[in-house]
Protein backbone atom coordinates (compact mmCIF):
# COMPACT_ATOMS: atom_id res chain seq x y z
CA UNK A 1 0.00 0.00 0.00
CA UNK A 2 1.12 3.28 -1.00
CA UNK A 3 0.95 6.03 2.30
CA UNK A 4 0.75 9.77 1.03
CA UNK A 5 3.26 11.52 2.30
CA UNK A 6 3.41 13.56 5.76
CA UNK A 7 3.16 17.46 3.90
CA UNK A 8 0.02 15.67 2.05
CA UNK A 9 -1.35 14.30 5.30
CA UNK A 10 -0.28 17.73 7.19
CA UNK A 11 -2.37 20.00 4.59
CA UNK A 12 -5.37 17.78 4.73
CA UNK A 13 -5.43 17.89 8.28
CA UNK A 14 -5.74 21.66 7.34
CA UNK A 15 -8.38 21.58 5.04
CA UNK A 16 -5.48 22.94 2.41
CA UNK A 17 -5.67 20.15 -0.10
CA UNK A 18 -7.18 20.52 -3.71
CA UNK A 19 -10.33 18.75 -4.93
CA UNK A 20 -8.52 15.81 -6.33
CA UNK A 21 -5.59 15.06 -3.30
CA UNK A 22 -7.95 15.51 -1.01
CA UNK A 23 -10.53 12.84 -2.89
CA UNK A 24 -6.69 10.27 -2.62
CA UNK A 25 -5.81 10.99 0.31
CA UNK A 26 -9.76 10.47 1.81
CA UNK A 27 -10.11 7.37 0.05
CA UNK A 28 -6.70 6.00 1.61
CA UNK A 29 -7.66 7.30 5.10
CA UNK A 30 -10.69 4.97 4.81
CA UNK A 31 -8.48 2.14 4.52
CA UNK A 32 -5.48 2.81 6.43
CA UNK A 33 -6.33 3.45 10.19
CA UNK A 34 -1.91 4.74 11.03
CA UNK A 35 -2.47 7.37 8.25
CA UNK A 36 -5.79 8.30 10.04
CA UNK A 37 -4.23 8.87 13.52
CA UNK A 38 -1.37 11.18 11.96
CA UNK A 39 -4.20 13.27 10.59
CA UNK A 40 -5.62 13.15 13.92
CA UNK A 41 -2.10 14.38 15.61
CA UNK A 42 -1.60 17.31 12.51
CA UNK A 43 -4.91 18.48 13.29
CA UNK A 44 -4.85 18.40 17.46
CA UNK A 45 -1.59 20.50 16.87
CA UNK A 46 -2.85 23.20 14.32
CA UNK A 47 -5.70 23.85 17.42
CA UNK A 48 -2.90 24.77 20.04
CA UNK A 49 -0.91 26.93 17.25
CA UNK A 50 -4.16 28.81 16.65
CA UNK A 51 -4.39 28.97 20.32
CA UNK A 52 -0.85 30.36 20.33
CA UNK A 53 -1.72 32.71 17.42
CA UNK A 54 -3.90 34.70 19.67
CA UNK A 55 -2.09 37.55 20.59
CA UNK A 56 -2.92 41.42 20.53
CA UNK A 57 -3.62 42.07 16.58
CA UNK A 58 -1.21 44.19 14.59
CA UNK A 59 -1.86 46.52 11.72
CA UNK A 60 1.15 45.29 9.61
CA UNK A 61 -0.32 47.57 7.08
CA UNK A 62 -0.01 50.80 9.38
CA UNK A 63 3.82 49.83 10.52
CA UNK A 64 4.57 49.65 6.36
CA UNK A 65 2.95 53.23 6.04
CA UNK A 66 4.92 55.00 8.76
CA UNK A 67 8.03 53.22 8.13
CA UNK A 68 7.57 54.73 4.19
CA UNK A 69 6.81 58.20 5.80
CA UNK A 70 10.25 58.22 7.83
CA UNK A 71 12.01 57.11 4.98
CA UNK A 72 10.54 60.36 2.72
CA UNK A 73 11.33 62.65 5.85
CA UNK A 74 15.00 60.89 5.62
CA UNK A 75 15.58 61.36 1.84
CA UNK A 76 13.81 65.11 2.04
CA UNK A 77 16.26 66.21 5.07
CA UNK A 78 19.19 65.37 3.04
CA UNK A 79 18.08 67.30 0.16
CA UNK A 80 17.64 70.41 1.92
CA UNK A 81 21.61 69.88 3.70
CA UNK A 82 22.61 69.04 0.18
CA UNK A 83 25.28 71.46 -1.36
CA UNK A 84 24.55 72.64 -4.70
CA UNK A 85 28.41 72.30 -5.77
CA UNK A 86 30.70 69.49 -5.10
CA UNK A 87 32.72 69.52 -1.72
CA UNK A 88 36.08 70.47 -4.80
CA UNK A 89 34.11 73.29 -6.45
CA UNK A 90 33.40 75.23 -2.33
CA UNK A 91 35.24 78.33 -2.18
CA UNK A 92 37.19 76.41 1.13
CA UNK A 93 38.90 74.66 -0.81
CA UNK A 94 40.27 76.68 -3.50
CA UNK A 95 42.59 79.71 -3.84
CA UNK A 96 44.24 80.59 -0.57
CA UNK A 97 42.57 78.83 1.47
CA UNK A 98 43.89 75.16 -0.71
CA UNK A 99 47.73 76.85 -0.45
CA UNK A 100 47.34 77.47 3.50
CA UNK A 101 46.29 74.38 4.12
CA UNK A 102 48.78 72.48 1.89
CA UNK A 103 51.56 74.41 3.89
CA UNK A 104 49.87 73.47 6.94
CA UNK A 105 50.72 70.04 5.59
CA UNK A 106 53.84 70.26 4.49
CA UNK A 107 55.08 71.91 8.09
CA UNK A 108 53.19 69.50 10.02
CA UNK A 109 55.40 66.64 7.88
CA UNK A 110 58.75 69.06 8.01
CA UNK A 111 58.59 68.98 11.67
CA UNK A 112 57.71 65.92 12.42
CA UNK A 113 60.68 64.95 10.80
CA UNK A 114 63.11 67.52 12.24
CA UNK A 115 61.64 66.31 15.50
CA UNK A 116 61.77 62.74 14.78
CA UNK A 117 65.21 62.28 16.42
CA UNK A 118 63.10 62.68 20.10
CA UNK A 119 61.19 59.92 19.19
CA UNK A 120 64.56 57.79 19.62
CA UNK A 121 65.03 57.05 23.52
CA UNK A 122 68.83 57.17 24.92
CA UNK A 123 69.68 55.92 27.85
CA UNK A 124 68.27 57.76 31.37
CA UNK A 125 69.40 57.31 34.68
CA UNK A 126 67.14 58.00 37.07
CA UNK A 127 68.31 58.89 40.86
CA UNK A 128 66.87 59.30 43.88
CA UNK A 129 63.50 59.64 42.48
CA UNK A 130 63.68 63.52 42.33
CA UNK A 131 66.95 63.98 39.96
CA UNK A 132 66.83 62.32 36.29
CA UNK A 133 69.87 62.27 34.40
CA UNK A 134 68.82 61.23 30.59
CA UNK A 135 70.14 61.87 27.27
CA UNK A 136 68.06 64.81 25.46
CA UNK A 137 67.72 65.84 21.98
CA UNK A 138 71.49 67.14 20.68
CA UNK A 139 72.55 66.79 24.38
CA UNK A 140 72.79 65.32 27.79
CA UNK A 141 70.95 66.70 31.08
CA UNK A 142 70.30 66.36 34.80
CA UNK A 143 67.16 67.58 36.41
CA UNK A 144 65.10 68.20 39.04
CA UNK A 145 62.42 69.77 40.73
CA UNK A 146 62.11 72.78 37.72
CA UNK A 147 65.54 73.25 36.86
CA UNK A 148 67.79 71.72 34.55
CA UNK A 149 71.51 72.08 33.52
CA UNK A 150 72.57 70.39 30.16
CA UNK A 151 75.85 69.87 27.79
CA UNK A 152 74.41 69.97 24.66
CA UNK A 153 75.89 68.47 21.29
CA UNK A 154 74.37 70.53 18.64
CA UNK A 155 75.13 69.52 15.10
CA UNK A 156 77.39 66.80 16.22
CA UNK A 157 76.62 63.57 14.62
CA UNK A 158 77.75 59.91 15.47
CA UNK A 159 77.11 60.33 19.16
CA UNK A 160 78.41 57.79 21.41
CA UNK A 161 76.12 57.81 25.08
CA UNK A 162 78.08 56.22 28.30
CA UNK A 163 76.38 55.39 31.55
CA UNK A 164 77.92 55.28 34.85
CA UNK A 165 76.48 53.29 37.37
CA UNK A 166 77.08 54.92 39.94
CA UNK A 167 75.21 58.43 38.48
CA UNK A 168 76.86 59.68 35.39
CA UNK A 169 75.77 59.97 31.47
CA UNK A 170 78.46 60.88 28.87
CA UNK A 171 78.49 61.85 25.45
CA UNK A 172 81.21 61.68 23.17
CA UNK A 173 81.35 63.23 19.94
CA UNK A 174 83.58 65.45 17.09
CA UNK A 175 82.93 69.18 17.41
CA UNK A 176 81.43 70.00 13.98
CA UNK A 177 83.18 73.74 14.41
CA UNK A 178 86.40 72.73 16.30
CA UNK A 179 86.90 69.12 14.44
CA UNK A 180 88.23 68.16 18.60
CA UNK A 181 86.65 64.72 20.12
CA UNK A 182 84.54 66.08 22.82
CA UNK A 183 83.15 64.28 25.85
CA UNK A 184 80.26 65.75 28.13
CA UNK A 185 79.67 64.65 31.34
CA UNK A 186 76.64 65.42 34.07
CA UNK A 187 76.82 64.73 37.31
CA UNK A 188 74.38 63.72 39.95
CA UNK A 189 75.96 63.29 43.33
CA UNK B 1 38.38 87.59 -4.25
CA UNK B 2 39.43 90.85 -2.52
CA UNK B 3 37.81 89.42 0.83
CA UNK B 4 40.27 86.55 0.04
CA UNK B 5 43.21 88.62 -0.04
CA UNK B 6 42.05 90.38 3.11
CA UNK B 7 42.41 87.12 4.92
CA UNK B 8 45.72 86.55 3.75
CA UNK B 9 46.98 89.66 4.75
CA UNK B 10 45.11 88.95 8.25
CA UNK B 11 46.80 85.58 8.82
CA UNK B 12 50.48 87.56 8.07
CA UNK B 13 49.44 90.23 10.21
CA UNK B 14 48.94 87.20 13.04
CA UNK B 15 51.77 85.23 12.19
CA UNK B 16 53.93 88.56 12.53
CA UNK B 17 52.35 89.38 15.77
CA UNK B 18 53.21 85.90 17.45
CA UNK B 19 56.71 85.80 16.47
CA UNK B 20 57.25 89.27 17.39
CA UNK B 21 55.65 88.37 20.98
CA UNK B 22 57.91 85.43 21.05
CA UNK B 23 61.21 87.35 20.25
CA UNK B 24 60.25 90.35 22.97
CA UNK B 25 60.96 87.06 25.06
CA UNK B 26 64.34 86.46 24.49
CA UNK B 27 66.92 88.39 25.14
CA UNK B 28 71.02 88.43 25.34
CA UNK B 29 72.93 87.78 28.38
CA UNK B 30 74.99 90.35 29.65
CA UNK B 31 78.68 90.06 30.76
CA UNK B 32 79.71 88.17 33.23
CA UNK B 33 77.06 85.42 33.65
CA UNK B 34 80.03 82.46 33.42
CA UNK B 35 82.80 83.07 35.66
CA UNK B 36 85.99 82.11 34.13
CA UNK B 37 88.28 80.58 37.35
CA UNK B 38 91.79 79.40 36.01
CA UNK B 39 94.77 79.61 39.09
CA UNK B 40 97.43 81.93 38.59
CA UNK B 41 99.46 79.04 38.18
CA UNK B 42 97.37 77.40 35.25
CA UNK B 43 99.58 75.65 32.35
CA UNK B 44 96.55 77.08 30.09
CA UNK B 45 95.44 80.25 29.92
CA UNK B 46 92.34 82.29 28.44
CA UNK B 47 93.36 83.89 25.09
CA UNK B 48 90.03 85.66 23.91
CA UNK B 49 86.27 84.31 24.86
CA UNK B 50 82.91 84.83 23.39
CA UNK B 51 79.42 84.49 24.60
CA UNK B 52 77.64 86.80 21.69
CA UNK B 53 74.61 84.65 21.02
CA UNK B 54 74.24 83.28 24.53
CA UNK B 55 70.46 84.20 25.49
CA UNK B 56 67.50 83.80 28.13
CA UNK B 57 64.10 83.15 27.59
CA UNK B 58 60.82 83.10 29.58
CA UNK B 59 59.26 80.26 29.18
CA UNK B 60 55.91 80.41 31.85
CA UNK B 61 57.45 80.43 35.42
CA UNK B 62 60.63 79.23 34.49
CA UNK B 63 63.99 80.96 32.60
CA UNK B 64 65.84 79.07 30.18
CA UNK B 65 69.36 79.99 29.79
CA UNK B 66 71.45 79.12 26.42
CA UNK B 67 74.83 79.55 27.19
CA UNK B 68 77.10 79.38 23.36
CA UNK B 69 80.79 80.15 25.17
CA UNK B 70 83.81 79.88 22.67
CA UNK B 71 87.51 80.23 23.93
CA UNK B 72 90.43 80.19 22.93
CA UNK B 73 93.57 78.81 24.94
CA UNK B 74 96.93 78.56 24.90
CA UNK B 75 99.32 76.59 26.24
CA UNK B 76 101.57 78.16 29.17
CA UNK B 77 103.46 75.29 29.58
CA UNK B 78 106.87 73.35 28.58
CA UNK B 79 105.62 70.60 27.50
CA UNK B 80 102.73 69.24 24.94
CA UNK B 81 99.23 69.27 26.30
CA UNK B 82 97.01 66.08 25.31
CA UNK B 83 94.21 66.32 27.02
CA UNK B 84 92.28 69.09 29.04
CA UNK B 85 89.31 68.77 31.42
CA UNK B 86 86.74 71.08 32.48
CA UNK B 87 84.75 71.75 35.23
CA UNK B 88 81.51 73.19 34.25
CA UNK B 89 79.53 74.28 37.40
CA UNK B 90 75.98 75.45 38.06
CA UNK B 91 74.66 75.26 41.71
CA UNK B 92 72.23 77.82 40.63
CA UNK B 93 70.78 75.05 37.74
CA UNK B 94 70.75 71.91 39.83
CA UNK B 95 71.49 71.38 43.32
CA UNK B 96 74.54 69.19 43.01
CA UNK B 97 74.94 69.28 39.23
CA UNK B 98 77.73 69.77 38.03
CA UNK B 99 79.32 68.97 34.57
CA UNK B 100 82.89 68.29 32.67
CA UNK B 101 83.87 68.87 28.90
CA UNK B 102 86.86 67.06 27.80
CA UNK B 103 89.29 67.44 25.39
CA UNK B 104 91.29 63.72 24.89
CA UNK B 105 93.06 63.36 21.94
CA UNK B 106 95.37 66.82 21.79
CA UNK B 107 98.60 67.91 20.76
CA UNK B 108 98.96 71.34 21.72
CA UNK B 109 103.00 72.59 21.74
CA UNK B 110 104.13 74.93 23.99
CA UNK B 111 102.81 78.56 22.96
CA UNK B 112 100.27 77.03 20.74
CA UNK B 113 96.63 77.98 20.92
CA UNK B 114 93.50 75.17 20.50
CA UNK B 115 89.46 76.63 20.24
CA UNK B 116 87.31 75.02 22.93
CA UNK B 117 83.33 75.02 22.39
CA UNK B 118 80.88 74.44 25.57
CA UNK B 119 77.42 74.38 24.94
CA UNK B 120 75.21 74.59 27.89
CA UNK B 121 71.31 74.96 28.53
CA UNK B 122 70.34 75.68 32.00
CA UNK B 123 66.71 75.78 33.35
CA UNK B 124 65.50 77.84 36.53
CA UNK B 125 62.65 79.39 38.09
CA UNK B 126 62.45 83.13 37.11
CA UNK B 127 62.56 84.35 40.44
CA UNK B 128 66.46 82.56 41.11
CA UNK B 129 69.23 84.75 42.71
CA UNK B 130 71.50 86.80 40.56
CA UNK B 131 74.86 85.95 40.81
CA UNK B 132 76.86 84.38 37.70
CA UNK B 133 75.13 81.62 36.32
CA UNK B 134 77.77 79.16 35.75
CA UNK B 135 81.15 78.84 36.54
CA UNK B 136 83.90 77.22 34.43
CA UNK B 137 87.30 75.81 36.53
CA UNK B 138 89.98 74.06 35.18
CA UNK B 139 89.92 70.15 36.63
CA UNK B 140 92.95 68.19 35.11
CA UNK B 141 95.63 68.93 32.12
CA UNK B 142 97.56 65.57 30.72
CA UNK B 143 100.80 65.98 29.31
CA UNK B 144 102.08 64.28 26.56
CA UNK B 145 104.46 62.07 29.17
CA UNK B 146 101.33 61.68 31.30
CA UNK B 147 102.24 64.21 34.15
CA UNK B 148 99.34 66.19 35.19
CA UNK B 149 98.28 69.13 36.23
CA UNK B 150 95.09 70.04 38.48
CA UNK B 151 92.87 69.63 41.18
CA UNK B 152 91.71 66.43 40.44
CA UNK B 153 88.06 67.08 41.87
CA UNK B 154 86.24 64.96 38.77
CA UNK B 155 89.30 62.14 38.62
CA UNK B 156 90.15 63.72 35.28
CA UNK B 157 93.82 62.66 35.76
CA UNK B 158 92.70 58.60 35.48
CA UNK B 159 89.99 59.53 32.98
CA UNK B 160 92.56 61.65 30.59
CA UNK B 161 95.25 59.01 31.21
CA UNK B 162 93.21 56.29 30.19
CA UNK B 163 91.70 58.29 27.05
CA UNK B 164 95.68 58.88 26.33
CA UNK B 165 96.80 55.38 26.79
CA UNK B 166 93.99 54.08 24.28
CA UNK B 167 94.74 56.55 21.75
CA UNK B 168 98.61 55.65 21.67
CA UNK B 169 97.29 52.37 21.50
CA UNK B 170 94.99 52.50 18.76
CA UNK B 171 97.43 54.97 16.62
CA UNK B 172 100.35 51.97 17.06
CA UNK B 173 97.29 49.75 15.25
CA UNK B 174 96.89 51.90 12.81
CA UNK B 175 100.28 52.51 12.00
CA UNK B 176 101.38 48.85 12.57
CA UNK B 177 98.15 48.30 9.24
CA UNK B 178 99.82 51.04 7.54
CA UNK B 179 102.90 49.28 7.16
CA UNK B 180 102.14 45.94 7.00
CA UNK B 181 99.00 46.48 4.65
CA UNK B 182 99.68 50.15 3.05
CA UNK B 183 97.63 52.63 2.40
CA UNK B 184 94.59 50.29 1.41
CA UNK B 185 95.02 48.07 4.35
CA UNK B 186 94.61 51.35 6.84
CA UNK B 187 91.68 52.35 4.56
CA UNK B 188 89.98 49.10 4.93
CA UNK B 189 90.40 48.93 8.61
CA UNK B 190 89.65 53.28 9.39
CA UNK B 191 86.31 52.12 7.47
CA UNK B 192 85.80 49.24 9.81
CA UNK B 193 86.21 51.56 12.66
CA UNK B 194 83.13 54.09 11.65
CA UNK B 195 81.25 51.23 10.60
CA UNK B 196 81.72 49.75 14.33
CA UNK B 197 80.35 53.62 15.65
CA UNK B 198 77.73 53.72 13.51
CA UNK B 199 76.73 50.55 14.53
CA UNK B 200 76.89 51.30 18.04
CA UNK B 201 74.72 54.20 17.47
CA UNK B 202 71.81 51.89 15.90
CA UNK B 203 72.42 49.56 18.55
CA UNK B 204 68.74 48.27 19.06
CA UNK B 205 68.75 48.22 22.88
CA UNK B 206 69.11 50.87 25.34
CA UNK B 207 69.33 50.95 29.24
CA UNK B 208 68.29 52.86 31.80
CA UNK B 209 69.55 53.11 35.60
CA UNK B 210 68.77 53.20 38.58
CA UNK B 211 70.55 54.48 41.84
CA UNK B 212 70.09 52.63 44.86
CA UNK B 213 67.33 49.61 45.78
CA UNK B 214 64.49 48.31 43.78
CA UNK B 215 62.96 49.97 41.24
CA UNK B 216 58.86 50.88 41.02
CA UNK B 217 57.76 48.70 38.43
CA UNK B 218 59.34 45.36 40.62
CA UNK B 219 55.71 44.86 41.59
CA UNK B 220 54.29 44.15 38.15
CA UNK B 221 57.20 42.01 37.19
CA UNK B 222 58.20 38.34 37.42
CA UNK B 223 60.00 37.13 40.40
CA UNK B 224 63.27 37.72 40.35
CA UNK B 225 66.30 35.05 40.47
CA UNK B 226 69.92 35.41 40.30
CA UNK B 227 71.59 35.22 37.27
CA UNK B 228 74.82 34.43 36.91
CA UNK B 229 77.54 36.86 34.54
CA UNK B 230 79.63 35.37 31.75
CA UNK B 231 82.93 37.10 31.88
CA UNK B 232 85.14 37.75 28.98
CA UNK B 233 88.38 37.37 30.54
CA UNK B 234 91.58 39.09 29.06
CA UNK B 235 94.53 37.34 30.36
CA UNK B 236 97.07 40.53 30.56
CA UNK B 237 94.55 42.06 32.71
CA UNK B 238 95.90 42.74 36.32
CA UNK B 239 92.51 42.26 37.58
CA UNK B 240 90.39 38.73 37.42
CA UNK B 241 86.89 38.37 37.31
CA UNK B 242 86.30 35.68 39.65
CA UNK B 243 82.22 35.36 40.27
CA UNK B 244 79.48 37.78 39.99
CA UNK B 245 75.25 37.97 39.46
CA UNK B 246 72.67 40.25 39.39
CA UNK B 247 68.83 39.46 40.16
CA UNK B 248 67.10 39.59 37.33
CA UNK B 249 63.28 40.24 36.97
CA UNK B 250 61.94 41.01 33.28
CA UNK B 251 63.72 43.53 31.86
CA UNK B 252 65.67 44.29 34.56
CA UNK B 253 68.96 43.64 36.31
CA UNK B 254 69.97 44.62 39.98
CA UNK B 255 72.01 44.92 42.84
CA UNK B 256 75.24 43.61 40.80
CA UNK B 257 77.55 41.66 42.87
CA UNK B 258 81.14 41.14 41.86
CA UNK B 259 83.72 38.91 42.85
CA UNK B 260 87.55 39.87 41.72
CA UNK B 261 90.95 38.94 42.36
CA UNK B 262 94.19 40.90 42.40
CA UNK B 263 97.15 39.11 39.96
CA UNK B 264 98.90 41.60 39.55
CA UNK B 265 101.89 42.67 41.98
CA UNK B 266 100.52 46.45 42.87
CA UNK B 267 98.44 47.38 44.85
CA UNK B 268 94.53 48.21 43.05
CA UNK B 269 92.55 51.13 43.90
CA UNK B 270 90.19 51.58 41.03
CA UNK B 271 88.76 49.48 38.89
CA UNK B 272 85.80 49.92 35.89
CA UNK B 273 83.61 46.83 34.56
CA UNK B 274 81.93 46.94 31.08
CA UNK B 275 78.51 45.08 31.55
CA UNK B 276 76.44 44.12 29.20
CA UNK B 277 73.07 42.77 28.59
CA UNK B 278 71.35 41.03 26.23
CA UNK B 279 67.90 40.31 25.12
CA UNK B 280 66.01 37.33 24.02
CA UNK B 281 66.89 37.48 20.46
CA UNK B 282 70.50 37.88 21.49
CA UNK B 283 70.31 41.86 21.16
CA UNK B 284 73.52 43.06 22.92
CA UNK B 285 73.71 46.41 24.69
CA UNK B 286 76.74 48.64 26.44
CA UNK B 287 74.90 48.66 29.48
CA UNK B 288 76.89 51.21 31.66
CA UNK B 289 80.75 51.29 33.65
CA UNK B 290 80.33 49.60 36.77
CA UNK B 291 83.35 51.19 38.68
CA UNK B 292 84.69 49.98 41.76
CA UNK B 293 83.81 52.37 45.16
CA UNK B 294 85.92 55.68 45.07
CA UNK B 295 86.79 55.56 48.45
CA UNK B 296 86.94 52.24 49.92
CA UNK B 297 88.80 50.06 47.57
CA UNK B 298 92.07 48.93 48.49
CA UNK B 299 92.92 45.19 46.80
CA UNK B 300 96.76 44.40 47.66
CA UNK B 301 98.37 42.01 45.43
CA UNK B 302 97.17 38.22 45.48
CA UNK B 303 93.76 39.32 47.58
CA UNK B 304 89.92 39.31 46.25
CA UNK B 305 87.30 41.09 47.12
CA UNK B 306 83.54 41.49 46.57
CA UNK B 307 82.19 44.83 45.11
CA UNK B 308 78.52 45.08 45.84
CA UNK B 309 76.58 48.29 43.72
CA UNK B 310 72.88 49.17 45.04
CA UNK B 311 72.09 49.68 40.71
CA UNK B 312 69.12 48.39 38.70
CA UNK B 313 69.25 48.60 35.06
CA UNK B 314 66.44 48.65 33.01
CA UNK B 315 66.71 47.06 29.07
CA UNK B 316 64.59 48.29 26.94
CA UNK B 317 64.25 48.07 22.77
CA UNK B 318 64.72 51.01 20.27
CA UNK B 319 60.57 51.47 20.45
CA UNK B 320 60.75 51.66 23.87
CA UNK B 321 59.25 48.57 24.70
CA UNK B 322 60.81 46.61 28.06
CA UNK B 323 63.49 43.78 26.77
CA UNK B 324 63.73 40.90 29.08
CA UNK B 325 67.04 40.49 30.30
CA UNK B 326 68.35 37.05 29.04
CA UNK B 327 71.87 36.94 29.84
CA UNK B 328 75.16 39.27 31.16
CA UNK B 329 78.19 39.70 30.17
CA UNK B 330 81.13 41.48 32.25
CA UNK B 331 84.82 42.36 31.54
CA UNK B 332 87.26 44.78 33.37
CA UNK B 333 87.62 47.97 30.99
CA UNK B 334 90.17 49.74 33.27
CA UNK B 335 92.02 49.52 36.58
CA UNK B 336 93.74 51.72 38.55
CA UNK B 337 96.80 51.15 41.20
CA UNK B 338 97.98 53.14 44.04
CA UNK B 339 100.84 54.52 42.47
CA UNK B 340 98.19 56.59 39.57
CA UNK B 341 99.42 54.26 36.40
CA UNK B 342 96.53 53.31 34.46
CA UNK B 343 95.87 49.82 32.33
CA UNK B 344 93.05 49.68 29.50
CA UNK B 345 92.59 46.24 27.39
CA UNK B 346 95.06 45.94 24.15
CA UNK B 347 93.87 45.42 20.56
CA UNK B 348 93.41 41.78 21.25
CA UNK B 349 91.51 42.18 24.07
CA UNK B 350 89.18 44.33 22.04
CA UNK B 351 89.06 41.82 19.61
CA UNK B 352 87.56 39.57 22.06
CA UNK B 353 84.49 41.32 22.72
CA UNK B 354 83.83 41.68 19.08
CA UNK B 355 80.56 44.48 19.01
CA UNK B 356 80.37 45.09 22.20
CA UNK B 357 82.04 48.58 22.56
CA UNK B 358 82.66 51.27 20.65
CA UNK B 359 85.84 52.50 19.24
CA UNK B 360 88.13 54.62 21.11
CA UNK B 361 87.62 58.37 21.12
CA UNK B 362 90.91 58.64 19.15
CA UNK B 363 89.97 56.16 16.14
CA UNK B 364 86.78 57.98 16.51
CA UNK B 365 88.63 61.34 15.61
CA UNK B 366 90.98 59.88 13.10
CA UNK B 367 88.07 58.77 11.48
CA UNK B 368 86.65 61.81 11.15
CA UNK B 369 90.31 63.04 10.02
CA UNK B 370 89.89 60.09 7.17
CA UNK B 371 86.48 61.62 6.42
CA UNK B 372 87.21 65.18 5.70
CA UNK B 373 91.17 64.78 4.74
CA UNK B 374 91.04 61.33 2.92
CA UNK B 375 93.60 58.49 3.31
CA UNK B 376 97.02 61.20 2.99
CA UNK B 377 95.28 63.51 5.61
CA UNK B 378 95.02 60.40 8.16
CA UNK B 379 98.83 59.21 7.41
CA UNK B 380 99.70 62.53 8.24
CA UNK B 381 97.72 62.88 11.09
CA UNK B 382 99.38 59.90 12.36
CA UNK B 383 103.12 60.96 11.48
CA UNK B 384 102.78 63.77 13.89
CA UNK B 385 102.44 61.39 16.88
Amino acid sequence: MNHPDQAALALYAGGDLGFWARWRVERHLAQCEGCGEEVAAFAAAREIVTDLAEIPDVSWNHLAAEMKANIRLGLAAGECVRMEKPLRDHPWFTGVRTVVALASIITLAVTGLVMEPHSRPHPIAQMDGHTVLQGIQNGIEVEGSGRAFRLMNTGATDVTFSVGAQGSMGARYVDPNTGQVTINNVYAE
Amino acid sequence: MYMRSNRFLQLVAIGLAGVAGLAAQEAPLPRGSVSINFKKDSPVTVVEMSQDSSSATARGAAIVLNLHMGFTLRNDSQSRIHGVMLRVVSQEATAGGKGSVTYPSLNVGPGEVFPVRIEMVLVRPTQAAGGPLAQVDLDGVLYQDLSFYGPDLLHSKRYLTACELEAQRDREYLKRVLAQSGKEGLRQTILQSGARQRQMDAAPLNVRVVRSGPSVTSAALPPEHPEKFAFVRFPDAPVDLVDGSAQISGNEARTPRIDVLNKSGKPVRYFELGWVLSDSSDHQSIAATLPSPERDLYLAPGKSASVLQETTLRLFSKTNQPANVQKMTGFISQVEFTDGKVWVPNRQNLELLGQMVPPSAEEQRLYNVYLKRNIEGLIEELKKF
